[in-house]
């Protein structure tokens, strides 16, 4: 084998290991994005057999997390199944409840978190005075009106507090254009409930 | 391609590469989806509570009143052999221009009989007085208006006090001084003292109640933890430095000549006054208030006591304190044990102390035998256990356990009581041995309900507390492992870890000594605490505090073990170096009739007999508060005073973020992969593009 043909597999083997490594890469975004995009697919049918009167249906079989809510954004036609639970193995399928806030429709302060780059990318679109919605499983629907956005600290957990009005409180990750995850920088909206809504709500928790 | 035209080769390679990249990312999209299945399958587990909105979450603003006076403490220690007696002097210092009123929330050993109080105002001293505690905060709340300088100390948890001091004057230091008298801890041949400086923060389950106004705790009171505000002080971020400075003396005594005398946790110099006596300081000056002080000794081979005696006569009655220390046990026959571990993944556990138990644990799963069985329960704000049934001991199942151990995370809520039902099924079985190994930090306000708990559904298990941490609840520990009929350790540092677990393996698989019984000469009218001696372990003596009408005979002290008989006597000589032993027999009597409460006395009853024990014994209790008043009015009727809560520090190697809470992390490298990958596809094909060509 002369150099030159050495040279010219050892660029080839270099270029193959290249793609190989891009084609993973990109396979992995998306696999990410395909995933919280079919997920939402199946947790759909479960949040159909919940409104139905089943409780705590898992979307799979083998699923530790389960629809608690359908999170709804009507002027930028959204919609979104909360799962329980907040973090990352939720959140990979959904937005994510966060366990020790009352349920997203129940009285208090109902926490919410979810990848900006996902299911709660849509927050950035929204404006103080829209509206969002929040489907129980009662099938009893509570309103929601923006109030205002922050950039806070993943510290500033002062936002769970349920102290003042009924609201919801939804959490992503900022800035909404960084490529990479684990920023310290959250972004949070607060929608306060509209009152004159029928029905029994939940209890305080 | 010699022949044809550079725009033509240029656009055939454009068309290739395209082409190739297109087909790479088709490739790739679908493998993603095939992965996709794939995921789902290993989607780990999602840590969400079973019942969302039970529990309460913790939450702080990290602000703090400006106004807040600025807290220093100092300490002198003067033991002689178990006893110690200690002076605490807090000052408050107002650096503010304005009226102030300090609240501090403090912990104290949880067996302190706190017996003096003096408020100290430039050279003044105002003797605190013993009050029940409402008319107490009534005397104190009057001076306050009155514009006197005012000290209040009252008991939140046998553990945790809150001093409260009214009228601080613009740029002025206040003291407050506290005494309190201890029997010290001596097991294995090793007397240690125990000094807490930080209450760490407490998980406060239970739904939401209105706070009053002038609560200055970070939790508002819940049904479950009705005075939650008056145990959880803020919580200053480690970020901001540490504050709270301590100074600490000790004056040790031990009555026979010392092997070793050390500090487990901070650096201390040690001065050797004769054989037996020893003065020990702080090295290296003040410690912030953020971790436990510990004091161990070890008298020389062969001089450690086996029977001490000590006598006080106090009020027309003599008051003593017993330690008779049983001979060492041989082993017995080992027994076939089952075990369940149950280990504390809250958020409070998150840094050095989820590191020391995670250790902790490893080590006493590689320490089980062929034979034994074994589970594993964790819990934050759930609870979960490894397997439903114990399983038996072998290699594979100890490597699993040791690796899903390995795998949790230290976050979320303190839901013990859920722990405590999937390890205690109440239930006896004839001839079993069950073991129940409580790893955690204790860092809870429910501590009555959970041993509650632990009395109703303990059957024929023991349970054995292992406190973790730099600032263990220490009345948790112990209290849980006294109703458990178990044995209590501390690891503080994960240097400890291997000899504190070993020492503790060695008590509980040693034989115990068992229906102890103390037997007062005829004639002598004793009234002794506690009133059931528990059985003992390996290297634990027998402790009681008593009160006697005269002193003469012989007591005698009787156990079995491994069905072999065991007695002591001791002469009930006058035996002077006993100052205090009073406020120790009183002290034992009011934990005896609290815990009566527990087992079904009247409550209200039992409350007057503590505040008549505890008004006579100047002792403060959780139904009465020492109030100080100095009778000169200080503050001008026109100028305002401010509450301040005095912010404590977060306890050393604790994780403010894991404690308060953190939002969820709202974002995946998706983005990153995406076009990263794509970047590296292009890069790939130009290559082999540029070499073909």
């Amino acid at each position: 084998m002369t150099p030159a043909r050495r040279k010219l597999l050892a660029w080839r083997c270099v270029a193959l290991a290249l793609l190989l490594i891009g084609a993973t890469q990109f396979g992995h975004g998306a696999w990410i994005q395909g995933k919280a995009w079919l997920a939402q697919l199946l947790i759909a049918q479960a949040w159909a057999r919940t409104l139905a009167g089943e409780r705590d249906v898992r979307p799979w079989p083998w699923a530790d997390t389960w629809p608690v809510a359908r999170l709804s954004a009507p002027s930028l036609g959204i919609e979104r199944y909360v799962l329980a639970g907040a973090d990352g193995s939720a959140l990979a399928f959904g937005p994510g409840h966060l366990a020790g806030t009352p349920l997203p429709g129940a009285a208090g302060n109902s926490v919410i978190g979810g990848h900006r780059d996902t299911h709660l990318a849509f927050l950035r679109l929204l404006q103080a005075g829209d509206e969002l919605r929040v489907e129980r499983a009662d099938g009893s629907q509570v309103a929601y009106r923006v109030e205002h956005a922050s950039v806070l600290h993943k510290g500033d957990f002062w936002v769970a507090k349920q102290e003042g009005p009924d609201r919801l409180t939804l959490v992503t990750c900022f800035p909404f254009n960084a490529l990479r995850a684990g920023g310290a920088q959250r972004y949070v909206v607060f929608a306060f409930e509209l009152t004159n809504r029928g029905g029994e709500r939940g209890t305080r928790g | 391609m010699p022949n044809e035209t550079p725009t033509a080769n240029a656009r055939v390679v454009a068309f290739d590469v395209i082409s190739f990249v297109a087909f790479a990312m088709v490739i790739a999209l679908a493998s993603a989806v095939v992965l996709m299945a794939a995921v789902l399958l290993l989607a780990g587990r999602a840590h969400a509570a079973s019942e969302p909105g039970m529990l309460l979450l913790r939450t702080a603003d990290g602000a703090q009143a400006p106004a807040a006076p600025l807290l220093s403490t100092d300490v002198a220690f003067r033991v002689s052999g178990m006893v110690a007696r200690a002076r605490v002097v807090q000052t408050f210092h107002n650096d503010s221009t304005e009226w102030v009123e300090g609240v501090y929330v403090f912990p104290l050993p949880e067996n302190a009989a706190v017996d003096r109080l003096q408020l100290r105002v430039g050279e003044r001293r105002i003797e605190g007085e013993i009050r029940e505690r409402g008319a107490a905060r009534r005397t104190y709340e009057r001076a306050r208006a009155a514009g006197r300088r005012t000290a209040l100390m009252d008991q939140e948890r046998p553990n945790l006090f809150t001093a409260s001091v009214a009228n601080i004057g613009p740029r002025e230091l206040i003291a407050v001084e506290l005494e309190y008298q201890q029997t010290l801890r001596y097991e294995d041949g090793r007397y240690s003292m125990r000094f807490p400086m930080v209450v760490g923060p407490r998980y406060v389950p239970g739904a939401l109640k209105v706070s009053a106004p002038q609560d200055t705790g970070w939790s508002p009171n819940t049904d479950l933890v009705p005075d939650a505000a008056r145990i959880t002080p803020p919580v200053l971020r480690p970020e901001a430095g540490a504050i709270n400075p301590v100074r600490i003396r000790v004056e040790l005594d031990a009555g026979v000549p010392l092997a070793q005398v050390s500090s487990p946790y901070h650096r201390v110099a040690i001065h050797e006054l004769s054989d037996s006596r020893r003065r020990i300081e702080l090295a290296d000056g003040p410690v912030p208030a953020q971790r436990d002080f510990e004091l161990a000794w070890t008298p020389r081979a062969g001089q450690a006591p086996g029977v001490a005696w000590f006598t006080e006569f106090k009020d027309g009655a003599h008051y003593g304190l017993l330690m008779v220390m049983p001979p060492a046990a041989a082993p017995g026959t080992r027994l076939a044990r089952e075990v369940v571990f149950v280990l504390d993944t809250s958020g409070s556990m998150a840094g050095a102390s989820i590191r020391q138990a995670k250790d902790a644990l490893a080590m006493a799963l590689a320490r089980l035998a062929p034979g034994d069985r074994f589970n594993v329960v964790e819990f934050n704000s759930s609870a979960q256990r490894l397997h439903e049934e114990a399983q038996p001991v072998n290699p594979r199942n100890v490597r699993h356990a040791i690796d899903w151990v390995h795998g949790l995370d230290a976050r979320g809520g303190t839901e013990m009581a859920a722990a405590l039902r999937l390890a205690l099924d109440g239930t006896e079985g004839v001839g079993r041995v069950r073991q129940v190994v409580f790893l955690t930090d204790g860092a809870v306000g429910n501590e009555e309900a959970l041993f509650r708990l632990i009395r109703e559904r303990l059957g024929d298990t023991r349970l054995f507390t292992v406190g973790i941490g730099s600032a263990p609840n220490s009345h948790f520990m112990s209290k849980a492992a006294e109703l458990g009929r178990g044995t209590f350790t501390y690891i503080g540092r994960i240097e400890e870890v291997q000899q504190k677990m070993s020492a503790l393996f060695a008590k509980i698989e040693s034989p115990v000594m068992q229906a102890l019984e103390v037997h007062w000469p005829e004639g002598v009218r004793a009234q002794a605490w506690p009133r059931r001696i528990p059985d003992l372990y390996a290297g634990e003596p027998v402790v009681i505090a008593t009160s006697l009408d005269r002193l003469e005979g012989e007591v005698r002290v009787t156990g079995l073990r491994d069905n072999r008989a065991w007695e002591a006597r001791v002469p009930l000589a006058l035996n002077g170096g006993g100052a205090g032993m009073g406020s120790l027999w009183a002290r034992g009597k009011v934990e005896a009739l609290t815990d009566s409460i527990r087992e079904g006395a009247a409550e209200e009853a039992v409350r007057i007999q503590v505040i008549e024990l505890a008004t006579a014994h100047r002792l403060v209790t959780k139904y009465t508060s020492f109030v100080a008043v100095d009778r000169t009015p200080a503050r001008p009727s026109d100028a305002q005073l401010k509450l301040a809560a005095v912010p404590t520090n977060l306890p050393e190697g604790w994780e403010y973020d894991k404690v308060f809470g953190e939002l969820p992390q709202g974002s995946t490298n998706s983005r990153f992969a995406l076009l990263s990958g794509a970047a590296l596809l292009l890069l790939a094909m130009a290559m082999l593009r540029r070499r073909a060509a």
